[in-house]
């Protein structure tokens, strides 16, 4: 239940010029704080949502450690130079102009569910009345694993400029070797995706794929997945993988990353030993820190959540929410998703600061979130998949419409041209 | 509310819609949700940028009249298997709350800024 007697100030821990700097956080006596961790896909249609449906009338603090996002989501496009960094960084600005809704750059470093509290590293202490978290994922430790020199670019930003720069500098007729991390991953399509992109622009630079006879000899894109097949989009990718890139691409299931040599560029593999001119390793994931530190992944890899509201099913956390990647609730992990989820969420919170119910069966009957997503397979080329998702009541998780799975029949320029589309929308709905 | 597991979820739905009294619509806040999941394409409100379509605005037979039909046509198109993820009732409830949406957003008052 709400409460609306909580401290109206900002508590500062110090005053420091840092925290002088920080705005100060002033909110009406009657408004609800709800206070978001994180500005990423979730988080930033949280807050914009929760704006939006309460006509501004809600105190919302966006909490990130930097000032802008950079979105995965299209980001294997800057691996081959098709876009920029800048085409993909977003910025609070939109919703820092919405009513109601303050930005703050800062870390969190502690959550007090009892006493309804998170402790900011600059800011200190901030009360809230509902809290949501959405920090994203990290990834597992793999032995000998030097991000730097062996990018994941699976948390887009420099990681993404790192690995576009190895490819432009490596020979034409390399190797390029990715691992592909245990499902559930972020962006199921995207490593298969990724193989097809470095396919494509190696073996335009070494005439491979023209069959010219490959001027220099065959590059070799070497996938090594976890899984026992492909993830996502399975038909697309087997037709991409053994005919349009039959000759370049490698693809190994069941693959189990063990340890990285990060100066030689190997990795150490169940099934054996592969060394590149490039390597990107994409380990298996888990929550943000800040989740799992806070006890709400109660143990597991993910916090378990009602997908009703997003509500922890952790005992110990009233009011406490997960979106997007650090939460499991029978979905999968992309940013699409992540913004729909954000809406539910938006929604629950609304009705349980007025006091009305989340768990009717009407409303329980109509929560929806949906998967879209296109997947470039060539420069010029995509593919889409999509799927619907229901809430089932007795598992508290969303399950797969059916009949609405599917993937495209082909790889076409039409679907490219669309892929713009959607992420414009997706972005401008999202951050705008 | 048990979910039968012998019947699919979306004629689950249908049955509850059934039941539910649709014309009702005593909680504005579900169709508004419903629809907001169009917004990932769509955009905000369904005013999409670019090429995709926008929806607000849209006449109420126009929108649920191409979503109902989508449903029996052949599924290679998003649009064709997204609205296989929606009952019919589901399908009302979203081009109802778009076509009462005005086209563009209101402009603002200078005083509002």
């Amino acid at each position: 239940m709400s409460n609306h007697t909580r401290r109206n100030f900002l508590k500062v821990a110090g005053a420091t010029a840092a925290v002088a700097a920080a705005p100060s956080i002033v909110r009406a006596q009657s408004a609800a704080r709800i206070v978001v961790v994180g500005g990423g896909f979730a988080g930033a249609t949280l807050a914009k949502y929760l704006s939006l449906w309460s006509g501004g009338t809600l105190d919302v603090v966006l909490v990130d450690k930097r000032s802008s996002h950079v979105s995965c989501v299209m980001s294997n496009l800057v691996l081959n130079g098709s876009l920029g960094l800048r085409d993909l960084r977003f910025r609070y600005d939109a919703l820092k102009a919405r009513d109601g809704v303050q930005v703050l750059r800062d870390n969190v470093v502690e959550l007090d569910g009892r006493a309804a509290r998170v402790r900011l590293k600059d800011s200190g202490w901030l009360d809230y009345d509902r809290l949501v978290l959405a920090p994203g994922i990290r990834f597992d430790r793999v032995p000998g694993w030097n991000a730097a020199a062996v990018p994941h670019a699976w948390i887009a930003g420099t990681q993404t400029t790192n690995l576009r720069d190895q490819l432009r500098a490596m020979p034409d007729n390399g190797t390029f070797v990715m691992t592909v991390p245990k499902s559930p991953y972020r962006c199921p399509p995207g490593p298969y995706e990724r193989a097809c992109l470095v396919a494509d622009q190696l073996g335009e630079r070494s005439g491979a794929i023209r069959g010219d006879g490959a001027r220099n000899g065959i590059p070799k894109v070497v996938v090594l997945d976890a899984n026992p097949g492909i993830q996502a989009e399975r038909e697309t990718f087997t037709r991409a993988f053994e005919d349009l890139y039959g000759d370049i691409i490698r693809y190994h299931p069941n693959a189990t990353l063990e340890a990285v040599d990060s100066e030689n560029r190997v990795a150490i593999t169940s099934i054996g030993d592969f060394q590149g001119d490039v390597l990107n390793v994409i380990p298996t994931h888990k929550a943000a820190k800040v989740v799992a530190r806070a006890g709400l992944t109660d143990g597991g890899r993910w916090a378990p959540v009602d997908a009703l509201t997003y509500e922890s099913l952790v005992p110990g956390f009233p009011g406490v929410h997960v979106i997007g990647d650090s939460q499991a609730s029978g979905q999968p992990k992309s940013g699409h998703m992540a913004n729909a989820q954000a809406k539910v969420c938006a929604d629950a919170i609304l009705r349980r600061l007025a006091g009305r119910p989340v768990d009717g069966p009407e409303r329980a009957a109509n929560i929806t979130t949906n998967s879209a997503c296109f997947s470039p397979i060539t420069f010029e080329k995509a593919s889409w998949l999509t799927a619907v998702y229901a809430y089932d009541p007795e598992s508290k998780a969303m399950k797969l419409v059916p009949g609405s799975l599917g993937e495209a029949e082909d790889w076409n320029k039409d679907n490219f041209e669309t892929m713009f589309a959607w992420s414009d929308n997706l972005f401008a709905d999202t951050f705008g | 509310m048990r979910n039968n597991s012998l019947l699919p979820v979306a004629s689950l739905q249908f049955v509850l819609a059934l039941a539910a009294s649709p014309a009702l619509a005593d909680d504005p806040d579900l169709d508004r949700l419903l629809a907001s999941q169009c917004a990932q394409c769509h955009g905000t409100d369904g005013r999409a940028v670019g090429e995709i379509d926008s929806l607000a605005g849209k006449s109420f037979s126009g929108l649920f009249g191409d979503t109902r039909e989508m449903k029996d046509k052949d599924p290679n198109d998003i649009m064709h298997r997204q609205a296989r993820g929606y009952s019919d009732d589901q399908l009302r409830r979203i081009a109802e709350y778009f076509s009462m949406l005005p086209e563009k957003e209101k402009e603002k008052k200078p005083e509002e800024h």
